[in-house]
């Protein structure tokens, strides 16, 4: 079902093609990268602001090397890779761990050809390349989706999960139910929204 | 799983040809019955003649009931039904089919076989070498589990998590992210938090918390044991276990001893078995006591020979020709210690107050999808145990009929690359469906831009947009033809605009860059859509390696709505036994499915396949290859009523 049609400056281009809606909510924009030609459409909320602060809360945390990051380099909270579709009211919040006694957030790393669909959650480690989040999905936190995993709509993927490539998971909590064929995620570069029929880009072309 | 809202399915035609399989030889009893009904030449057929009769009678009103209703009839026989019990088999996503190249067919998962190319642990990515999965039971053997009451992912954490100051002693459990049990629930701490599968195991087989440290000690010599599934020759010989039955046979003549895990009692049952088959077996070339084990070829002829010997029948097997004296007998366990598990005098009375008392309760007792994976006695919540999390496999597809490889992924679980992929994708064009949203200036400002696929208003036209994309490097041609009306109670009328065109090669984009052709291409395309409006004949929208054109559909009535199929609707069979037939009928009778066939052929480089010369060769080393098969499309479900 194709949204409609993309009001004229609607969405905010940048120079490396992004599409952002200008309805969408995005938090620390300075702790986000998008890799280009990804689009974030209306009410997205994108938690950039939640990212590991240098400073350490408490002094025992410093003796670890790996867990204090250079402070002069601002930690990135997000990282979006290339044609990633961010749907309505998703929200992309980087995971956070209690560890030790401290409450620290690690980045969320998005791969390319990645779909999050409407008003899904995702607060997962990482999303491999291709991987589809359907529509209402909660992704947990801590999680890892491997290269071209599909979460099926309304899927609550528990925390710390780690899902295979191909592998297809849904229910509450999230198991494997399947895999997808092999043929699938070769089509190219639009080919996630062509297959489902989406076709905003070709709006986007044209209404922008 | 069904797909939203639009999608294609393609049918792969096995269904309609059995494989040519020779250890199949049941399929070869039954194709006599179905050709006369449905011979796979038939489909190719049909193609050239239908479009142009359909093109020349666009306005499908003006044909008479009867003459639709014929034509329906014929129809049945040669179109595919989307909704016919047996499509469900054929239908398949695009990106789950596979092409053979040398049966030069496509090939749905029905047509393939599979092998293990590789295990690994969905949890830990981590591969498991192929002589270790009997042992671990297909089960991952590191940390990986499963929590037993709703089956997510088991995190290995710490209980004394306050501060953090130093290196972390402090036991450790596995606990649900989901549902926040942890092992605490059933009294269980790890002392160290790596191999906590070997700790585990260790610590059920004895299953009764209270005497933990005993059972620890006590089977100690099961768990060194290998186990219970593991090959039969690693167990310890038979006179090192009547040594651990010795030893043991003290404390478990105690009736406070704590009763045997499942894992040992199968052990010990295995082994005590063992023994009595090797004392009890006449012949000393028995290869029971060999590394074959129950399973091998001599098991069967002891048991063989103890009937037949016994029985009046032995004259009938030659060989000896008096009775022979009775073999010795087997006996089964006597004690504990050797597996035999006695039920416990008031276990079921004990279960049955434990189920009425209040502590227990309904949410006390494991549910059948619990007990499933858990030993048989796991009654109650507190008797589940975290499961170790089962092993996948990335497998290998052979073609059914000539055995080549189609699929083969690399064995590293964590690689995503395959050897080699031969899927249909790189060789039919990938359809893809689109409603077409007509533009404001559209002479019907009541209908929204964007089509609801979800209620379809009946009796409206819509348009569809229909891209085929192709892969291949080769220009193609394509013939497409649809029934008239789909089959089924609801008739939905399905015109193709455009059935025959052309789509590019998909060349290098760089190619055509540097061409420079892409200009002319993209600015017809731009007008294309300016155009806005279908028209019969002419292609919708075209690009390098794609070919949009427009199916007009009008949506037909449910048989609920009848009162308004009198309008238009030309077969109006609105009686009232067909009016019961549809209310007995099955549901998503208002989704509308249209069944299009689809006819390519294109030109291919002969050197590739010199051996199948005889399709057609041209002179210039191209051979005509052609691909004919059905294909759905899940446009969208009609509403009830306008």
């Amino acid at each position: 079902m194709p949204p409609p049609k993309a009001a004229k400056g609607e969405y905010i281009e940048t120079d490396t093609g992004n599409k952002i809606s200008r309805r969408s909510q995005i938090h620390g924009t300075q702790h986000i990268i998008l890799g280009g030609k990804t689009v974030i459409q209306a009410e997205a909320v994108i938690r950039g602001d939640l990212f590991r602060t240098a400073t350490v809360p408490t002094p025992t945390d410093a003796n670890t090397p790996a867990a204090a990051p250079n402070p002069n380099t601002p930690s990135v909270a997000i990282t979006v890779g290339r044609y990633s579709y961010i749907s309505k009211s998703a929200i992309l919040r980087p995971p956070s761990r209690l560890h030790r006694g401290v409450h620290s957030f690690y980045p969320l790393k998005i791969g390319d050809h990645v779909f999050v669909g409407e008003g899904a959650v995702v607060e997962a480690a990482s999303l491999g390349n291709h991987v589809h989040v359907g529509k209402g999905a909660a992704v947990g936190s801590m999680a890892i989706i491997k290269d071209y995993a599909y979460v099926l709509d309304g899927a609550v993927v528990p925390p710390g999960m780690v899902v295979p490539s191909w592998c297809i998971v849904g229910g509450r909590p999230a198991r494997i139910v399947g895999e997808v064929g092999e043929g699938y995620g070769v089509e190219g570069a639009e080919g996630v929204w062509l297959e489902r029929g989406i076709g905003l880009l070709d709006d986007l072309k044209r209404g922008c | 799983m069904s797909r939203p809202f639009p999608y294609t399915y393609i049918s792969c035609p096995c269904a309609d040809m059995p494989v040519p399989d020779p250890a199949r030889k049941r399929k070869s009893r039954e194709s006599p019955q179905k050709s006369p009904q449905k011979p796979p030449q038939k489909p190719p057929q049909k193609p050239p003649q239908k479009p142009p009769a359909e093109q020349a009678s666009t306005d499908q009103d003006k044909k008479s009931p009867a003459k639709e209703e014929q034509h329906e009839e014929d129809d049945e026989e040669q179109t595919f039904d989307p909704r016919s019990p047996r499509s469900n088999f054929s239908l398949y996503p695009p990106e789950q089919l596979l092409y053979c190249e040398e049966c030069h067919q496509i090939k749905c998962p029905r047509c393939i076989t599979e092998e293990i190319v590789s295990w690994y642990c969905p949890s830990c990515l981590f591969e498991t070498p192929s002589s270790m999965v009997r042992s671990d039971g297909n089960r991952c053997g590191r940390n990986c589990f499963n929590c037993p009451v709703c089956t997510a992912p088991l995190a290995v954490s710490t209980i004394e998590n306050a501060t953090g100051n130093g290196p972390q002693q402090g036991p450790w459990v596995l606990s649900c992210g989901y549902c926040l049990w942890t092992t605490l629930d059933i009294g269980i701490k790890f002392d160290k938090p790596t191999n906590i599968r070997s700790q585990l195991q260790k610590m059920t087989d004895s299953t009764a918390p209270a005497a933990l440290d005993r059972s620890r000690q006590g089977s100690r010599a099961f768990g060194d044991l290998k186990h219970p599934l593991s090959s039969y020759a690693s167990i310890d010989e038979p006179s090192n276990a009547r040594e651990h039955d010795g030893e043991q046979a003290a404390p478990k003549e105690d009736p406070a001893a704590p009763p045997m895990g499942t894992d040992a009692r199968f052990a010990a049952l295995k082994s005590f078995y063992r023994t009595q088959i090797a004392e009890t077996s006449n012949s000393p070339n028995d290869h029971l006591s060999s590394e074959f084990g129950f399973s091998s070829p001599g098991a069967l002829n002891r048991l063989m020979s103890l009937y037949t010997s016994s029985s009046r029948l032995s004259g009938l097997y030659g060989g000896k020709q008096k009775p022979k004296s009775k073999p010795p007998v087997m006996r089964e366990a006597l004690t504990a210690s050797e597996g035999l598990q006695v039920a416990q005098e008031n276990n079921e009375m004990d279960m049955i107050a434990r189920l009425q008392s209040p502590e227990c309760g309904w949410d006390g007792m494991a549910s059948i999808d619990q007990r499933a994976t858990q030993s048989p006695e796991a009654r109650f919540v507190d008797d589940l145990l975290p499961l170790p999390v089962l092993l996948r496999t990335k497998r290998a597809k052979r073609c059914k009929s000539c055995k080549h490889i189609l699929v083969k992924p690399e064995t590293k679980p964590q690689s995503t690359r395959f050897r080699i992929r031969l899927i249909a994708l790189s060789y039919i064009p990938l359809p893809t469906l689109r409603p077409l949203a007509l533009s404001s200036s559209s002479s019907l400002p009541a209908m929204a831009p964007t089509t609801d696929l979800n209620s379809l208003p009946p009796l409206r036209p819509i348009h569809v947009l229909l891209t085929l994309k192709n892969h291949m490097f080769d220009p193609v041609r394509i013939t497409l033809a649809t029934p008239p009306v789909t089959p089924g109670h609801v008739t939905t009328k399905v015109t193709v605009l455009s059935p025959q065109f052309e789509i590019g090669a998909n060349s290098d984009v760089w190619d055509e860059a540097l061409q420079g052709a892409s200009a002319p291409l993209t600015s017809d395309s731009r007008s294309a859509v300016l155009r806005g409006v279908p028209e019969a004949g002419k292609v919708w929208d075209k690009g390098r390696n794609w070919t949009t054109v427009v199916l007009e559909v009008v949506p037909g009535t449910l048989p609920g709505s009848s009162a308004e199929g009198g309008d238009g609707n030309p077969n109006t069979e609105t009686n009232d036994e067909d009016v019961v037939a549809v209310a007995a009928s099955k549901q998503d009778e208002d989704v509308l499915e249209i069944p299009v066939f689809v006819h390519m052929d294109w030109d291919a480089d002969a050197q590739l396949d010199h051996q199948n010369v005889g399709k057609g060769s041209k002179p210039d080393d191209k051979v005509t290859r052609e691909l004919a098969y059905w294909m759905v499309l899940g446009v969208g479900r009609i509403q009830p009523s306008l």
